[in-house]
Formats: structure tokens, sequence, C-alpha cells
């Protein structure tokens, strides 16, 4: 391998030359790998305060139906599914709420606590009571602590509930949470018996919430409930827009990177140019004693090869230590989502693709001044004076 | 036939030109013997190292043909060029050429390394060429650090380190004093002897062509005159 032998010579004999051209793949690999570690932890951060808070399916009654009927047969049913963890049938109805001299129009679930607490981990953000009082007590109710305050409620407080068409019913609080959404001023949580007593029904629910061991899998689940007969949707179709925000942020901050990138490699594509200008009578020679035009190619890629692979690693490592030793970013405030700091997350994968696109760019991008080097003459290359 | 003519050429024509048509070679006959130590002489633009550089398959000849031990090297393919190159042919110019990052020993052995001879043969080889040329002493050192003289008989131990059939020399002293030329000379003439390779040199210096075994005399790209010397 004299290629090898010949280019790792040039590059060393040229020290500075190559010492800078590193340095500039490697600082633009420093940021690609940086911001693909915000990115990362903006994706995981954004999921963990989206998705991993919402049911990953919802299951809605049939078509032409108000009420999904027999629930307790279909709730088992889904149960049953491959990577279903929680199942969780709520009846969901509007209602006025009445306190002192405050009204105010809310929407009303009824559930299963422990069912609930299964898909979407309800207990977590209880602030005051707790939601268990619901099945204890009967006619009692949760509410999120932005409605606790617009009505002026307390604990152990009795609200006043009606609706056209509902039986009206006077409901004491038991709990107040706060899930840091927009929905903690009209949402309502009594019981399953509560809500149906209320709404006039019976053994009916409105919606069936599930959760998979894997947001991934929501679509898998969605499919085999619909094939049951019941439309089910997975969380990309009811809520688009996450992935949409994930995949605009992504792109653009990819684009953006990989230029970088592609810029410092020209870098070291223009230097490459200079040296083959420079070592013509050189190659020339090399030509002489035989050495084929691929070969000559193959010396003068490997040159940009190894420059690129170099400074990959270096930028990897550079920019890897430094999202680790910043950690997380917090911005103080919320920015979008309930998301207020991002974490920094270093993934051995991203840095394995980074150093593979950063060397294959730089091998393609010294092919044409390689190329060029293997076109010359040798006799006008040697030249003669 | 070929068994005493390592080189045949007929009819070897070479013309350069864009608008103008320069005849560097027009219909050159010449036969070569293995083991011969011949000098190419004539004016300047007399087609002398055009000439050389198609019996160094550096460039391909307008028409004509040339047999090197018997075979036809203007048909031959750019990689079997390469490989005729590396295995037969060595070059010494009037500037050493030598490759500037590397020391005398790694030049010395790079045909070797070339033809895929492993390193640490390349390197006795190499380093056996380097003593034979006087320059034992001098292995670790880049051309930048030797002298004129010194950097041509590393580019001269290059040369005959694959052990080619054919050495060309272009001026191969042109560029040093006369006593290095003298010796530089000798040293070319001892290698003739000992390794039998023919030796093709041109050289503007009557008095060193005088001194080898047969004279062509080239003129406006024809063989003018073809004089043995008695040596």
């Amino acid at each position: 391998m004299y290629e090898l032998f010949i280019a790792i010579r040039h590059l060393t004999s040229r020290r500075r030359q190559t010492l800078f051209s590193i340095l500039a793949v490697g600082l633009a690999v420093t940021g690609l790998m940086w911001s693909q570690a915000v990115m990362v932890g903006f994706t995981d951060e954004m999921y963990s305060k989206t998705v991993d808070r919402m049911a990953h399916v919802t299951v809605e009654p049939k078509e032409g139906e108000d009420y999904i009927h027999l629930y307790r047969k279909l709730t088992e049913e889904i149960t049953r599914i491959d990577g279903v963890v929680g199942v969780s049938p709520v009846i969901a109805g509007a209602a006025t709420f009445r306190f002192k001299d405050k009204n105010k129009n809310v929407v009303m679930q009824g559930i299963n606590v422990e069912a609930q607490d299964s898909v979407l981990f309800i207990n977590e953000d209880i602030v005051e009571g707790s939601f268990r009082d619901l099945e204890i007590t009967p006619n009692s109710v949760v509410v999120g602590d932005a409605l606790a305050e617009k009505l002026g409620v307390k604990i152990e407080d009795t609200i006043d509930a009606s609706f056209p068409e509902a039986n009206p019913a006077a409901l004491k609080v038991v709990g107040i949470y706060n899930s840091g959404t927009p929905l903690d001023e009209t949402i309502a949580i009594t019981s399953l018996p509560t809500a149906q007593d209320f709404l006039d029904v019976s053994n009916v629910v409105t919606t069936i919430l599930v959760r998979g061991d894997d947001r991934e899998r929501a679509q898998a689940i969605s499919e085999e409930i619909d094939a049951m007969g019941y439309p089910a949707s997975g969380w990309k179709e009811t809520n688009p827009e996450i992935l949409q925000t994930l995949k605009v942020e992504g792109t653009s901050n990819y684009i953006s990177m990989a230029l970088i990138v592609i810029i410092a490699s020209f870098g070291i594509v223009s230097t490459l140019f200079m040296a083959v200008m420079e070592k013509t009578k050189e190659i020339g020679m090399l030509m002489a004693m035989g050495v084929p035009r691929r070969s000559i190619m193959m010396i003068f890629v490997l040159e940009s090869g190894i420059l690129g692979l170099l400074g990959a690693v270096f930028g990897v490592i550079l920019g890897a230590a430094l999202a680790m030793q910043m950690g997380t970013y917090e911005y103080g405030t919320e920015v979008m989502a309930g998301i207020t700091s991002i974490p920094f997350v270093v993934r051995i994968q991203d840095a394995v693709i980074i150093v593979l696109f950063t060397f294959l760019l730089n091998l393609i991008g010294g092919i044409y001044p390689a190329s060029q080097a293997s076109k010359l003459k040798p006799v006008e290359a040697i030249g003669r004076e | 036939m070929s068994d005493t003519y390592i080189i045949q050429i007929k009819d070897l024509t070479k013309i350069f030109g864009n608008g103008v048509e320069i005849r560097a070679l027009d219909g050159v006959n010449l036969n070569i013997e293995r083991g011969e130590f011949l000098a190419i002489v004539g004016p300047s633009g007399s087609g002398k190292s055009t000439l050389l550089n198609q019996i160094g398959i550096l460039d391909t000849p307008t028409s004509g043909t040339i047999l090197l031990d018997g075979v036809d090297v203007t048909k031959m393919s750019d990689k079997q060029r390469s490989i005729t190159r590396n295995r037969q042919l060595g070059f010494i110019f009037q500037y050493h050429h030598l490759l500037p990052d590397f020391n005398a020993l790694e030049n010395a052995m790079m045909p070797l390394l070339i033809s895929g001879v492993k390193s640490s043969r390349a390197r006795e080889v190499a380093s056996l060429m380097l003593h034979e040329v006087g320059l034992g002493d001098r292995m670790e050192h880049r051309p930048n650090q030797l002298s004129g003289g010194q950097n041509q008989r590393v580019a001269i131990a290059r040369a005959l380190v694959n052990n080619p059939s054919i050495v060309i020399g272009d001026e191969p002293t042109g560029n040093l004093d006369t006593k290095s030329s003298e010796s530089i000379y000798e040293l070319l003439r001892k290698l003739n002897r000992e390794h039998k390779q023919t030796f093709i040199l041109v050289t503007h210096d009557e008095r060193m062509a005088a001194k080898t075994d047969r004279i062509i005399r080239l003129v406006d790209g024809r063989i003018a005159a073809n004089s043995h010397n008695s040596v």
C-alpha cells in the first residue's frame, strides 16, 4: 500500500496546512455534533412533554353512534393486544358548574381512577386531595387548579352541576390537579358512575384511551382496534403538529449544519488542488516510475479522506464533550409545549453517522483534484528546463 | 534478432502542433543492442528528448513502432505502460526529481514499493544500491540536505534499484559541475559494465559522448550520423 505511505507523508510534510484543514472540518463537525445533541434532546423533551402525557391511541364510538356500548368487553379485548399497557374507558359530557355566584361551562369526564392513571399518570398531577377519593366518596369531583380558581372553590366545597337534559347533581370537591396545560381550566373529573348518572346513561362510554409500551407502537395498536370495528386513531393522527414541528426543526437544523461541514470540506478540496499543482513534477516522476493513474488518484483521494476522517473524529469528540459539559440548556421560561429546558443528548449512533458522512464527503470531494492529478501527462508534468 | 536488439525503432515519427506543425521526430529507424552504452547528441530542438521520451514510453508517437524486448510498446494500454516503465525502465533526469518529502533510502525504495515488493525487502535492496552509488552514509537525508551530485546519485540508485533492462538518462550530468559530472559518468559506466544493462544518454557534453560505445547524432528529427566509438 505505497499509496497510503505517500499520502501520509504528504500530509505530515505540509504540517500547517494539514492542521488547519483538520481544524476547519473539526470545528464544523463540532457544531454539527453539538446541534445534533440539542436536536435529540429537544425531540426527547418534546415527546416527554406531549406524547408521553397523552393517550397513544383514542377509540371512538362506531360511526353514527354517540356512545361505545359494551365497553367492558371491548376494554378487555384491547388489554389483550400485544404491547398495550393501559386501557381507560372514559365518558365525557358538557356541564355547567356553579359555586356561589360563579358559573363555568366545563367538560365533565367520568373515569376509572386506576385505569386512567395507567394511561395518563394522572396521580402525578394532583396538588391537593386525591383522585382515589372519587371512588370512595359518591358524587365527588376533582378539578383543575385554574378551574378551582375561576370558581373560587376549595377542597370540601360542593359545586352544583347542571346541564339541559342532564340530572343535576351536587359534587363535592375532593382534589385539585395541575397538568400544566390549558385543559386545567375546562376539565372536571369524576368517577365513571357519577358521570354516567349525571348524563343519564348507563353502561356506556364516549372514548377509550390506550397506552402502549412504546409510542411508536400506536399505529399498530390502533389498526388492531380498527379491525375490531371501532374507529381508533394513534397520536400521530390526533396530534399531527407534534411530528410536523419536529420534522421542520430537524430538517432545517440538518441542512444548515451539513452546509457548514460541506463548506469546510471545500477548504480541504482547495488545499488539495494547491498540493496537486505544487506536486506536478513529483506526480510526473511517480508516473515515470510506473505508478498507474489509478494509484495517483488514490493517493490524493486518500489525503482528502484522511483529513476528513481526522477532522470528523476531532469534531465529534469536541462536540460531544461540549454538549456533555453543558448538560442542559435552561430557557428560564416556557418556549413551547411546556418545554422550559433542553437536555443535550449525545448518542453514539449520531457520532458514527457524522463521522461517516464527513469522511465520505471528503473522499468524494477529493475525487476532482485527484483526477486532475491522474490526468497529467508524464512528459509534460516532469517538464524540462 | 530481438535477442541481440533490446530496442528496435521503426519509422518513428512524432508531430507536435496546434496549427503550426512541428516534426520533432521524422521517420527514425534505430536498433540498440543489449548492454550498449550509447549517447544521443544533437543541437537544441533536434528531437533528442522526444526520442528518449518515446523509448521511455512517457509519450506516444504519431506513427511508427518501438519494440522493447520484442514487444510493441506503442500498442500497450495505459496500465501495461505503467508496468513496463516500472519493471523494465529506469529514468535519470537532468534535475534529480526526487520526492522532496522522502529521504534518500525511501526515494530509492519507491520503484520497488510500486512493483509490490515488501517494505522490508525494498529497504534492503535500496540500501545496497545506495552503498553502490557511494551514499551509504546519507540514507536518512532528504533531498534538501544533499548536494546536487549526491541527489543525482540517489536518482541513479532509484533508476537502477528495480534492475531494469534499460536505463534512460536525459542530460544526467547537465546540472552538475565538471568534477561531479566526471564521477557520475564513471559511476554510470561502472554500473553498465557490472549489471549489463543498456544505457541511453542524451547529452550536450561532447567529451562525455565521446566516451560511450556509440553516438547517435540527431538533426531536425532525423538521424544524421550513427557512429561507433573505439574505446
